[in-house]
């Protein structure tokens, strides 16, 4: 039987999809069969105290239909698209604001620089510990210079009207560094002719960075602002140490609140259905963001 | 007989060197088995973990005696309450191997010990190989042994503490200067209050943000309760009439009476804040209340106990055991065992409450002992005698509530619902109606049938 020899292009694909097949297998392992681990555990009632519920696929869309009928996690979300909303914008108005400030090259700005890099690079435990501090009225400079100047501040995290606020402060004196980084890393890409030519043109620093700065670095901003918020959804180590989701559940996001249902009450079958809505929301959220920012390129240009 | 053929090949060679290489440093570190110095279980290693409290704690200072007694190597830590049960939760839920001995929680007794993830100690207790006659297991406290039973009778925990709620008055002198005694009922504590709080800078009330622990005392003393028959009948009732009293009478001390920020002192604060002066009263565990006596406390010569005040109802003081336990899926459960009688035998305890006056101690010998009473003595209040008649009130069996297997979630409501009140975002009567509603949702995902 004659053997078919495979063409030169077929044994490149063959080559490439060989060398791709152990990286492609870790991340599968990895990351797409824990993927697919959580949406069949949310098909399931999974409570720790009952082995049997592990794989009882019976009323599969039960939590699903419990969830649309839960307010807690109606509220979470909305408490969720609160600190998202406002940290993110937050992050970037301060980023940004800091990386203009420090875009140059003086001995001064350099060592800025590294500075400002330090509350990303800590511990989130350990930068909720710094604000679980900053927040105790007993001990906290600040509240203690707010008592002093006869301005005294009540305590942030336990005022209902003011815990979220208390997290939005922390999360985003924590993260404002990366879109920082970002924003000057754009900065530092522009090209100076354009500069030149604004100034030449007698247009005031205003008129620059909205009509030649910002043009040029909009879309590291816009990938910034998706980085962040697809964070954000993430934030629960400064909730955990500095609120427990309270006062009552002001600060419950939805991710505090699936684990609060698969930690505290073992009931991870529905953990598992808060999770799995909370990866498809991140995923619409992006496609979304990537869609319009892209429609919003494609005019501009 | 013909001498069997010995080929001792290369690879034996190099292993034999080897060997022989360090057997000097063998004999260096500690005694030859044949001299004697071979310990019980040399190289073993366990991993413990309890949450922080002050007998927790103080065992890591004595693990040297335990490791150079039985070579047992120990890994330790003791992290917060609610951070202790999340990971003990989930650990022993795994039925994983990755702890050798774990604290049983209280409000987890019947959920660890139902599900089957912790060892029954029955076979280690009766076997005179494993416990000597003299460790006397039916030394320790009946009370506290029963809620770490199943419903066999079969022990599955041995209790370091039984705790109970008391009060404690760190600067009682104020209190006694403006003519009050120890409060004796919650309108008593009020009056009281509303006198002397501020007085000398120092805030009135205080009590722990534990509010699933803090608030049943209450609302018991109301004539409510968290079920409506535990264990038989888990129905909540946290939206009756008499919940929502006792929770505004809870915030309205704290509120009107406590320092900045009431609503979110943790135990540990209280227990400072009280040994500073910085805060007069509290409802608080006597465990934690039997530090205002040790050393470093400011108000040891001006504070007053006594049981907590009663309601309308009556007086229903809070009573907690924790106990040592063995996961199931521990690899090594005789050190595990090891570890649980050398840090519960008569004498490491003794020590520490004559050292440290450590309180809430559960060994009966102990608790009558003239030197545990006399150190349970602080400015001349018998703290252990109250610790005792609060055991004696729990016999009714009002503390059903907490050890149910669905505890848990009412415990977190009871949380949000006391934080919404506190902090004043809702009336009580609205948030614990929204604490009821969710409760029971909580408890049918559970698989509990109303």
């Amino acid at each position: 039987m004659p053997v078919r020899r495979l063409g030169w292009a077929q044994q490149r694909q063959r080559s490439f999809i060989l060398g791709l097949a152990p990286a492609l297998l870790v991340l599968a392992l990895i990351t797409i069969a824990p993927a697919i681990y959580l949406v069949l555990t949310s098909l399931t009632p999974l409570n720790l105290t009952l082995p049997g519920t592990a794989w009882d696929f019976s009323a599969p869309a039960a939590n699903y239909l419990d969830l649309i009928e839960d307010p807690r996690f109606t509220r979470s979300v909305w408490v969720q698209v609160k600190l998202s909303v406002a940290t993110v914008i937050l992050q970037l108005l301060v980023g940004l604001g800091v990386a203009l400030l420090l875009n140059g090259s003086t001995p001064i700005r350099e060592m800025a620089r590294s500075g400002f890099l330090i509350p990303m690079v800590l511990p989130p435990i350990v930068v909720g510990i710094l604000w679980r501090v900053m927040y105790a009225v007993d001990i906290s400079p600040f509240h203690r210079f707010m008592a002093f100047i006869g301005l005294p501040v009540p305590s942030l995290i336990t005022d209902p009207n003011w815990a979220l606020t208390a997290i939005v402060i922390a999360e985003t004196w924590e993260w404002f560094p990366f879109t920082m980084l970002m924003a000057l890393a754009a900065l530092q890409m522009i090209p100076s002719s354009p500069l030149e030519a604004a100034r030449i043109d007698g247009a005031n620093d205003w008129q620059i960075f909205r009509f030649v700065m910002l043009p040029y670095i909009q879309s590291t901003l816009v990938v910034a602002a998706i980085f962040r918020l697809i964070d954000s959804i993430k934030a629960f180590p400064l909730i955990f140490v500095l609120t427990d989701g309270g006062p009552g559940d002001v600060t419950e996001v939805t991710n505090y609140y699936a684990y609060r249902q698969a930690f505290t009450f073992s009931l991870w079958g529905y953990g598992s259905a808060i999770a799995t809505l909370m990866v498809a929301g991140v995923f619409v959220l992006s496609y979304l963001i990537d869609r319009l920012t892209g429609a919003a390129y494609a005019e501009a240009d | 007989m013909a001498q069997p053929h010995v080929r001792v090949t290369r690879r034996q060679l190099v292993r034999a060197g080897a060997g022989a290489f360090f057997i000097p440093f063998t004999l260096r570190a500690g005694k030859a088995p044949a001299q004697g110095g071979k310990k019980p279980f040399e190289g073993v290693t366990l991993n413990i973990s309890c949450w922080s409290a002050t007998y927790p704690k103080l065992i890591a200072d004595y693990l040297p005696e335990f490791q150079d007694k039985t070579g047992i190597k120990v890994n330790y830590d003791t992290p917060g309450f609610p951070v202790y049960n999340q990971r003990a939760d989930l650990e022993l839920s795994t039925k994983g191997s990755g702890f050798d001995v774990l604290n049983v929680t209280f409000i987890y007794t019947s959920r660890w010990i139902g599900a089957g993830w912790l060892t029954p100690l029955d076979p280690f207790i009766n076997d005179p190989n494993k416990t000597p006659a003299e460790w006397d297991f039916a030394d320790f406290v009946t009370g506290s042994v029963q809620p770490m039973r199943d419903k066999t009778g079969g022990v599955y925990g041995i209790p370091w503490i039984s705790d109970v709620l008391m009060a404690a008055a760190a600067r009682f002198d104020l209190l006694a200067a403006n003519g009050f005694g120890m409060p004796d009922t919650l309108d008593e504590l009020e009056k009281a209050m509303q006198v002397v709080h501020k007085k000398e800078g120092v805030a009135g009330f205080i009590t722990e943000n534990h509010w699933g622990w803090i608030y049943p005392a209450y609302l018991q003393a109301f004539g409510g309760n968290v079920f409506r028959n535990p264990p038989e009948d888990l129905m909540p009732t946290l939206d009756s009439p008499e919940a929502a009293a006792a929770a505004e009478t809870l915030a309205r001390l704290l509120n009107s009476y406590g320092p900045e920020a009431a609503a979110g002192y943790t135990y540990d604060q209280v227990t400072e804040a009280l040994r500073a002066g910085r805060i007069n009263y509290s409802t608080h565990n006597h465990a934690f209340c039997a530090l205002l006596g040790e050393e470093g406390s400011k108000v040891t010569k001006t504070s007053n106990f006594g049981m907590i005040p009663k309601g309308p109802k009556g007086r229903f003081p809070g009573v907690a055991s924790h106990g040592w336990g063995i996961p199931v899926g521990a690899k090594n459960k005789d050190a595990s065992w090891e570890f649980i009688k050398w840090s519960l035998s008569k004498d490491l305890v003794r020590r520490m409450t004559q050292k440290h006056g450590l309180g809430s101690v559960t060994r009966k010998s102990l608790i009558d002992s003239p030197e545990y009473k006399q150190r349970m003595i602080i400015n001349s209040v018998d703290t252990g005698k109250l610790f005792l008649d609060a055991i004696a009130l729990s016999e009714q069996g009002y503390m059903k509530y907490r050890t149910v297997h669905v505890y848990p979630q009412a415990n977190a409501q009871i949380t949000q619902a006391l934080g919404r009140i506190i902090s004043g975002q809702m009336k009580a009567k609205e948030s614990l109606a929204l604490a009821q509603a969710n409760t029971i949702a909580d408890l049918k995902r559970a698989g509990v049938r109303f």
